[in-house]
């Protein structure tokens, strides 16, 4: 296992996450896309932590904190849409337009 | 207590004033108005005490740093929550009237992190300011009552998603960025790679935060979510959201950029000179043919942060203090839109230009003041906009890009249509409702703030841009 190894892993959750957020429909869905994109990350700054020191691993606690926080006021927002349309298909929430 | 502490006197006092409205709420049934006012005197108190108390210092390791530089962002913002506060007041005792007090608390949080933002020296405490500004953010943006008249709540729970999954997407972009930039550097402190030239993996992560910045500031091609969301969400609340992150975000990318990155920065400059005139072309061509006005102004809010990154794209002492400037120009000429807007809403029930237009017969006062925060924001002499606008060209000028001026002085004579569109609308034509608009004392005083602003630094900029050159010398010449 080397540096580039855990950066190339995390760049490819990165970029499902990137791709999953464009594509999927579903609020929930796109959460854990959101998500994706977060933890890989945190691969990169433990892996940079593990291989060449630094702050890498506080900074990583920091950002899980910070998601939690994050994800707690998403989640929200996803039953907020559930409860006006009884679903939670982001396409729903298409109603602004002009 | 630390010797240092006193540093963040003004960031204590706000969390203060937070836990008194909690309090009070809990403790007896005060109601939207009397909390709204507490919290409005508490912000102003502080306002004044931030010119009485010495705050000047930094935080051990150098994460913090204090000083004309941050003290000229904290009134800002503090202005800002003035306003945003006396702006909010009327709608939270018509729509919310069961529960004012955590609006104002989420409100107060978020100015906690934008008045932190200014003085961070570490990417650490950088991330965590940043969220601490915008969480709260989300959920003010989802702040209409579930059974609320009709579209409202709908449209609040998609405005406050849009902006939740825009600005999600956009701390992973920044973080995933900065794994790479910290990762490398092996230091958390803001103060980047000693050497002009950086390693690949690098300079992907710097270019990978400046788009998370671009999508928090709301610069082009970064922008999808302003009009929407700016649409949904409570109008008080969107003129709170249209000046005081975006002043925030400022704020942090001018000490990443021009602190932090400088020595690299062959790197970032052109795609940030990309980012100021693609922002200055879509906000003000999108602008065009927009049929409601707040979509109108959230198209023209990212044109005008263009014009801001304009002035970042100097690299010089004088363009930092023009950014600042022309910042502090937006805060007080877009909120004061915003709340003509909202009042006018308030009593013809839509927020279309059609149901906006005519208001000056309906109430002259607020016609005459929504004319002048037009010709502000349009950049017509004599309202501070003007000035604003001169002084960031001229800024690029000095700094030999001569093709960033021509696109921003084109496009400012574009930007004079729909601006004098909407104000030909409000004089000339005839109105759907011809009721006289009533708003509340808070309401009216927030617009009236708004005005003598404009107005007055419009006919005196000198004192302000004193201030600004003052904070941008301190920026550039360490704390």
């Amino acid at each position: 296992m080397t540096l580039a190894n855990c950066i190339l892993l995390a760049s490819l959750l990165f970029s499902i996450g990137v791709y999953g957020l464009l594509t999927r429909r579903q609020a929930v869905a796109m959460l854990l896309c959101v998500e994706l994109m977060l933890n890989a990350a945190n691969i990169v700054f433990v892996s940079f932590a593990h291989f060449r020191g630094g702050p890498g691993q506080i900074f990583a606690i920091f950002a899980l904190a910070i998601t939690v926080a994050e994800v707690a006021v998403g989640l929200a927002l996803v039953l907020l849409l559930y409860r006006k349309h009884g679903d939670t298909a982001i396409d729903l929430a298409s109603e602004t337009k002009g | 207590m630390p010797p240092w502490l006193h540093i963040f006197t003004l960031e204590l006092a706000v969390l203060g004033i937070a836990l008194l409205v909690l309090l009070c709420d809990a403790l007896s049934p005060l109601g939207a108005r009397a909390l709204g006012w507490l919290t409005a005197i508490g912000l102003v108190a502080v306002l004044v005490a931030s010119f009485a108390v010495e705050l000047a210092g930094s935080a051990p390791h150098g994460v913090y740093v204090s000083g004309a530089w941050v003290l000229y962002f904290q009134r800002l913002f503090l202005c800002a929550g003035i306003l945003g506060v006396l702006g909010s007041i009327d709608w939270l005792e018509t729509r919310v009237a069961r529960r004012p007090a955590e609006y104002l608390v989420l409100l107060l949080a978020s100015l906690v992190g934008m008045m932190l933002l200014a003085g961070v020296r570490d990417w650490v405490l950088l991330v965590v300011a940043f969220e601490l500004m915008g969480i709260p953010l989300y959920v003010l943006c989802a702040y209409a009552k579930l059974d609320g008249p009709a579209r409202e709540p709908k449209l609040a729970a998609e405005a406050g998603l849009k902006l939740f999954v825009t600005g999600a997407a956009s701390t992973a972009l920044t973080l995933f960025g900065l794994a790479l930039v910290v990762g490398a550097s092996g230091s958390s402190s803001l103060d980047g790679p000693q050497s002009a030239n950086v390693s690949a993996l690098t300079g992907v992560g710097m270019l990978l935060v400046l788009a998370g910045f671009g999508f928090k500031i709301g610069a082009a091609p970064f922008h999808m979510w302003i009009p929407d969301t700016y649409q949904g969400a409570p109008t008080p609340f969107v003129a709170f959201l249209s000046v005081a992150p975006k002043a925030g975000g400022l704020a942090a990318l001018v000490v990443v950029l021009l602190s932090g990155w400088s020595r690299q920065h062959e790197l970032w400059a052109p795609a940030l000179a990309v980012i100021a005139a693609a922002s200055m072309a879509v906000g003000n061509l999108f602008a065009l043919p927009q049929k409601d006005a707040r979509r109108l102004l959230g198209y023209s809010g990212i044109a005008q942060m263009g014009y801001v990154l304009v002035a970042l794209c100097a690299r010089s002492e004088q363009g930092i203090a023009m950014a600042i400037f022309f910042i502090a120009s937006y805060v007080f000429t877009n909120f004061g839109v915003f709340l003509v807007v909202h009042a006018a809403a308030e009593n013809s029930g839509g927020h279309s230009l059609d149901e906006i237009a005519g208001l000056s017969r309906r109430s002259p006062w607020l016609g005459a003041a929504l004319l002048v925060f037009v010709l502000s924001l349009a950049g017509i002499p004599f309202a501070v906009g003007f000035w604003a606008k001169l002084f960031v060209l001229l800024a690029a000028y000095q700094a030999g890009l001569v093709w960033l001026v021509v696109t921003g002085v084109v496009l400012s004579v574009v930007a004079l249509f729909y601006y004098l569109s909407v104000a030909r609308s409000t004089f000339m034509a005839d109105g759907r409702s011809a009721e006289p608009v009533r708003s509340g004392l808070p309401l009216r005083a927030a617009i009236v703030l708004c005005l003598a602003a404009v107005v007055g630094l419009g006919l005196w900029p000198g004192p302000l841009l004193a201030e600004a050159t003052r904070a941008a010398s301190a920026f550039a010449g360490g704390p």
